[in-house]
């Protein structure tokens, strides 16, 4: 019956499958799933490789994904969908409050609810930060609350239901603290400082080239224009989940689906203090992850119940915490300067952008980095000036989402050049066209740029959509 | 409590806690994982099952509400015989990316599909309102459902027609 599927499967692809179907369907043949259809495999001649100005043989055609089969039967192993033997539910204990010190932390009602099997405090964590480049974010906050979503206490309990219900009588007293939660305000020097020292200033970027003063000084019209663009959180429909077993061996295996396991090792082998050959990371595949799945949230919290325990620990966030207690996109604050020419001509363009990194540094370094060089746009502007810092703020953290910040600076260079493009009187395709890199140009950080092709997909995209004929 | 209900053809039973969810019955009870716990308060959609022929969110009913009633789940679409039109479908298209939310879509689809053999796109959209996807987007999904109500109106398909039961 298996080989009348593989046969009545219509070829999307139209052309042989080189997999090897005999051994697929011998092996199908002995189970009552339908059988697995041969992996779709690009032709290898011609060379997949195309010739300079080639088209790709794969545009065009239907994409096929090799998992997809088991994506449509439901059988897709997620992590949720593991269970170990003698599993325990972990919940973490939201501060709910943006910025305090935390002046009592009481865990006993908790600690003597029948069915709780493990309670962990931050103090009980052998290096409680982590982090990618400034290691300032702790596991479970020991003092001081920087976010509402900082976690303050974790239990490990044989249900679900025990966990939430230990969770709620855990018993915090907060001394709260000022806050601050606008990024300008945060540059203030009077303002609260989230990390404490004398700003809340915590990366810097400048890009130079040419000289935007005197560009500014040729200009027919200079352009001056503020924008902004909101957090916006990853929400992948699989929320952070994650097993951590600790054996009696002293190690320690973690199921997650976290997209960086090398660096979830590392960061296990830091916060943990133990060899980085004793940690152990299955990376189960991902139910979306869009940049939010990068870096640790909570293993190390499990991996330590899971010792305490001496069973193994499955923690899940809820939609809730996915918001609050995991990572989003930079909020971005831009302001842009431009001047042109009569004819549209960009001489100069200086761009002055302020980061919302919330409250712990997360990939704000990358994402700072790559909004500046990216700032100007795909245009070639002999002066530039573009100075970015992110900040702390008592918010939830930025982190890496699609893009590390290019997304935002997007949204704000084209916007204003539509908004050139209509006070001059010009078509806004002729005035990107006018300013578009060129085979050979140089983008602002002095990269000569080859394989340009910016006009001719514009060309191509304005005419597929009938830009000529709109009203 | 004792809860006693019809799963993809079969008549299974278990004994559970009073606030258990019929996605929790589903999944942890019977083993049957197809659904998945996307935000447990019914917004997401990758929980949908089909209680008596409507697609619900099983992590918004509770187990003693489905009893006595029949239940189907992603894993009972497909036989021996082979896939459900909309997983072939969905497979064939790249419908379905990361694949979380695939299983509650294609049983909202089935759902619709039952009820109506050939809907608009409207009213597919109108279907899938409840279904989040935040992969692929709901282009090739509302497509593949197209072209699956074609399929399962052909009469060249008849062992797929009705493959849900064994």
């Amino acid at each position: 019956m298996a080989e009348d599927l593989l046969e009545r499967a219509p070829d999307v692809l139209e052309k042989p499958r080189a997999a090897p179907v005999e051994t697929l369907r011998r092996a199908d043949e002995g189970l009552r799933l339908p059988a697995v259809a041969p992996p779709t495999t690009l032709p290898l001649e011609p060379p997949l490789v195309p010739q300079v100005g080639e088209q790709t043989r794969a545009v065009g055609l239907r994409a096929q994904r090799p998992d997809s089969r088991y994506h449509g039967l439901g059988l897709t192993r997620y992590i949720d969908d593991i269970a170990l033997p003698g599993m325990l539910y972990a919940k973490i204990k939201r501060a709910g409050i943006s910025s305090a010190r935390i002046k009592r932390i009481d865990v006993s009602k908790a600690e003597a609810m029948p069915g709780v099997q493990a309670v962990l405090l931050g103090r009980e964590i052998p290096l409680n930060l982590f982090g990618t480049s400034i290691v300032d974010q702790p596991l479970l906050v020991d003092e001081i609350v920087r976010h509402a979503g900082d976690g303050v206490a974790a239990v490990a309990a044989v249900t679900e239901q025990i966990a939430q219900a230990a969770i709620d009588a855990i018993e915090v007293e907060y001394e709260p603290l000022p806050g601050v939660y606008d990024p300008l305000e945060a540059l203030q020097p009077d303002s609260p400082k989230v990390h404490g020292g004398d700003t809340n200033i915590y990366f810097k970027k400048l890009i130079r080239r040419g000289d935007v003063e005197k560009g500014f000084a040729q200009s027919y019209r200079v352009y001056e224009n503020r924008y902004t663009t909101p957090g916006i959180e990853h929400a992948p429909m699989e929320p952070f989940t994650s097993i951590a077993d600790w054996d009696a061996n002293g190690r320690l295996t973690v199921y997650a689906s976290i997209g960086r396991i090398t660096l979830a090792r590392v960061d296990l082998s830091k916060t943990l203090r133990i060899p980085i050959s004793r940690v152990r990371v299955i990376g189960t595949i991902v139910g979306g992850n869009f940049g939010g799945k990068n870096e640790i949230r909570h293993e190390p919290v499990l991996a330590l119940l899971s010792k305490k325990a001496g069973r193994p620990v499955k923690g899940r966030f809820t939609r809730v915490e996915e918001f609050i207690a995991s990572t989003i996109r930079h909020p971005m604050i831009m302001d842009y300067k431009t001047g042109v020419t009569k004819e549209g001509k960009i001489l100069a363009r200086q761009i002055r952008m302020v980061l919302d990194g919330g409250a712990y540094c997360s990939f704000s370094e990358t994402t700072l980095g790559k909004a500046s060089i990216l700032a100007p746009g795909p245009y070639a502007i002999e002066n530039i000036h573009v100075e970015g810092c992110v900040v702390y703020t008592n918010k939830t953290t930025s982190g890496s989402m699609r893009g590390f910040g290019a997304p935002q600076v997007c949204f704000a260079y084209e916007s204003q050049m539509d908004e050139i493009a209509r006070d001059l009187g010009i078509d806004p395709i002729e005035l990107r066209m006018k300013n578009f890199f060129r085979e050979g140009s140089m983008s602002a950080t002095g990269q000569v740029l080859h394989s340009v092709k910016v006009i001719e997909s514009l060309q191509n995209a304005a005419r597929k959509f009938g830009w000529e004929v709109r009203s | 409590m004792n809860v006693t209900l019809t799963v993809n053809g079969e008549l299974r039973s278990a004994s559970v806690p009073p606030e258990t969810t019929l996605l929790v019955l589903l999944r942890e009870h019977f083993m049957l994982t197809g659904a998945k716990t996307g935000c447990d308060i019914g917004d997401c959609g990758a929980c949908t099952v089909i209680v008596d022929g409507k697609a619900v969110n099983a992590c918004l009913m509770l187990a003693a509400q489905a009893d006595g009633r029949t239940v189907v789940t992603i894993e009972g679409l497909a036989t021996r015989e082979g896939l459900h039109p909309l997983q072939q479908v969905f497979e064939e298209t790249g419908a379905l990316q990361c694949g979380f939310c695939g299983p509650g879509v294609i049983m909202t689809a089935k759902a619709l599909l039952d009820e109506n053999p050939s809907p608009s796109t409207q009213e597919i959209r109108t279907a899938l309102a409840g279904n989040l996807c935040r992969c692929t987007g709901y282009v090739k999904m509302i497509d593949g459902v197209h072209e699956a109500a074609k399929m399962l109106q052909s009469t060249e398909t008849p062992a797929l027609a009705a493959p849900q039961q064994r």
